[in-house]
């Protein structure tokens, strides 16, 4: 059976071929993927997880990771950060209809042609030591009665802004702990503007082992809006870069074709049962080339 | 299995071949002084005819594809040396004036004389042409064999950086430089259709015969194209290109087309450009695999772990 039998263009992706390209990506900028202090551009070693970087990121002297400033503490009439790393440091797809991924009982086992995702991510912050305190507390009670006339205890009293760098204690360890997030998710044609694209969908999304149940519920809504709203879009592809963009081919070889040329996905169910179709480990592409005179 | 499969059709092929043909056209000229002579060009060509077929055993056919001059002037210009007759004064005395005789000069320009006869109507080419379709890895820190061999026929520029590359790997092709059948039949049918259309101005009776008139026209071509339709089956048959022109052709196409691929990926392969001072984002393609067969042309390669 040829994989053309039923479209004039077929293209095929297999998990393993998109887990290196995410692996590659992971350590070639590792900087999309790890946030953390300026304290850690000395301290590395302290980070939540040892950052596996290409030699070519050392070699060309590229950030491990993006600089964030230190987590502000509230009401404090000193201004004081604290170091802090996030992390994420596992990212992998799983096409049905293997099981390289097992998701957790909330999600159930894989629905046919849909796809798993899964997700860890590390939050390390480094709580001061107390030696600190005792530093820093006199400090802190001489600018809160110099400030005013009177005292406050609210947190409305806290300076709009910092008027002053925060002092940002070194710490010798980060408290570290990783949550593991798991999709499930689907692909399907739609126009952006003008132009059909395959585009990705969000159908279910956990975060195991949280607790209380609250705030597990918290951090799934924001981790769904996170992806519906911002990582999804940006991974819509226009069908022409699937394939070839012939229009852009002949355009390079000097030709002007007097028709218009365009790529359209194999119609469902008439020439396919799933197009896009997520199945085999694979995620596929049926695709007819139209020529308008 | 691959991690990357890309196939297309034959039925795509066909199509996209027939695109090709219509919008292909080719058209340059030049005009070089060598002195006493000048020697040029103007030249427009399309396509027509001929089909493009996979095959099973790793082979594409393009079969009797014509190649139609519009236009194929050769310009011969000659720069005859000045001749001058005439020009000179005879003083007279006062006051009678000179007498100047009138200065005569023959082939004062370049060229003096020039033809530009257009050969399109007389001439005719069809190429026939089997050939797979190859992938191989390109690696730079291999060096070159010494007397490098492709020199002198590399038309795409020796890559800095390892590549996969295509190239296609002719086996027989069957180059008609005058393809006397269509010659023929277009100079027939261009006489009978223009003593059909003196004699019948316009009407269905005219279109009618003129119909008849283009089917006798191919059936001419037809008939006088079967010793070459011979010729290329033996072709196809036995892999090997007959005629001393065609063999020399493809012994030229062989070397030329092994020096030249006609895609190349490069290795590593960049997916996110180098942005803000952060380097870019390469991967390694390894296992890149082209194949036909008489369905379909299949590509499938491999991320490098």
């Amino acid at each position: 059976m040829a994989f053309t039998d039923r479209s004039d263009l077929y293209a095929a992706v297999h998990e393993e071929g998109i887990n290196r390209v995410v692996r590659h990506i992971m350590q070639q900028r590792p900087s999309l993927f790890n946030y953390a202090t300026p304290f850690f551009l000395q301290n590395p070693g302290l980070l939540c997880v040892r950052i596996k970087a290409a030699p070519e990121v050392t070699a060309a002297g590229n950030p491990l990771f993006t600089v964030q400033t230190p987590l502000p503490v509230l009401a404090a009439a000193q201004p004081v950060g604290l170091n802090y790393c996030l992390q994420f440091t596992d990212l992998a797809i799983d096409f049905h209809d293997s099981d390289t991924i097992k998701l957790p009982p909330e999600l159930g086992t894989l629905p046919a042609q849909r796809l798993a995702l899964y997700m860890k991510g590390c939050f390390g912050l480094g709580c001061l030591p107390e030696g600190y305190y005792a530093d820093l507390i006199p400090l802190a009670e001489a600018v809160a009665v110099s400030r005013g006339d009177k005292p406050s205890f609210g947190l409305a009293d806290i300076p709009a802004r910092q008027e002053r760098d925060p002092i940002v204690p070194p710490v010798r360890e980060l408290t570290c702990f990783c949550l593991e997030l798991y999709a499930v998710l689907h692909f399907e044609w739609g126009f952006i503007g003008q132009d059909e694209y395959l585009k990705v969908r969000l159908d279910g999304l956990e975060i195991v082992d949280l607790k209380p149940v609250e705030m597990e519920n918290i951090l799934e809504c924001y981790a769904e809006a996170v992806l519906r709203l911002g990582i999804l879009p940006r991974l819509s592809i226009r069908i022409e870069k699937m394939v070839l963009d012939i229009t852009r081919l002949l355009r390079q070889q000097g030709l002007q074709a007097g028709q218009q040329i365009s790529l359209a996905p194999a119609p469902v169910p008439a020439a396919v049962p799933h197009n896009p179709a997520v199945e085999d480990d694979q995620l596929k592409a049926f695709v007819n080339l139209v020529i308008q005179p | 299995m691959a991690h990357l499969t890309l196939a297309v059709s034959e039925a795509t092929f066909k199509r996209s071949f027939d695109l090709l043909k219509r919008n292909f056209t080719f058209q340059d000229s030049d005009l070089q002084d060598y002195g006493a002579f000048t020697l040029g060009y103007d030249v427009k060509m399309h396509l027509e005819g001929g089909s493009v077929d996979l095959r099973a055993d790793n082979t594409v056919q393009i079969k009797e594809l014509d190649i139609r001059w519009d236009r194929l002037k050769v310009i011969i210009g000659l720069d005859v040396p000045e001749i001058c007759v005439g020009g000179g004064c005879i003083n007279m005395p006062w006051p009678v004036p000179d007498i100047c005789l009138p200065k005569i000069c023959v082939f004062s320009g370049d060229p003096d004389v020039s033809i530009s006869p257009d050969f399109a109507s007389l001439v005719a080419q069809e190429i026939s042409f089997t050939g797979s379709l190859a992938a191989r890895y390109f690696d730079v820190t291999i060096p070159l064999p010494s007397p490098d061999p492709c020199q002198l026929l590399r038309v795409v520029p020796l890559p800095g950086n390892n590549q996969w590359q295509i190239f296609v790997d002719p086996q027989t092709m069957d180059l008609d430089l005058f393809d006397f059948p269509d010659i023929v039949g277009n100079l027939i049918e261009d006489a009978l259709t223009s003593a059909v259309t003196a004699l019948i101005p316009g009407g269905w009776v005219r279109d009618l015969i003129l119909a008849i008139i283009g089917g006798i026209a191919d059936l001419i071509r037809a008939i006088l194209d079967i010793p070459d339709d011979i010729e290329e089956w033996l072709s196809d048959l036995f892999n090997v290109s007959f005629g001393l022109l065609d063999f020399i052709g493809t012994l030229v196409l062989d070397f030329f087309a092994s020096c030249n691929p006609i895609y190349s990926i490069d290795d590593p392969f960049e997916i996110l450009p180098a942005a803000s001072g952060l380097i870019p984002v390469r991967i390694p393609i390894r296992n890149l695999s082209v194949r036909a067969h008489d369905l379909e042309m299949v590509i499938q390669t491999d991320v490098g772990a």
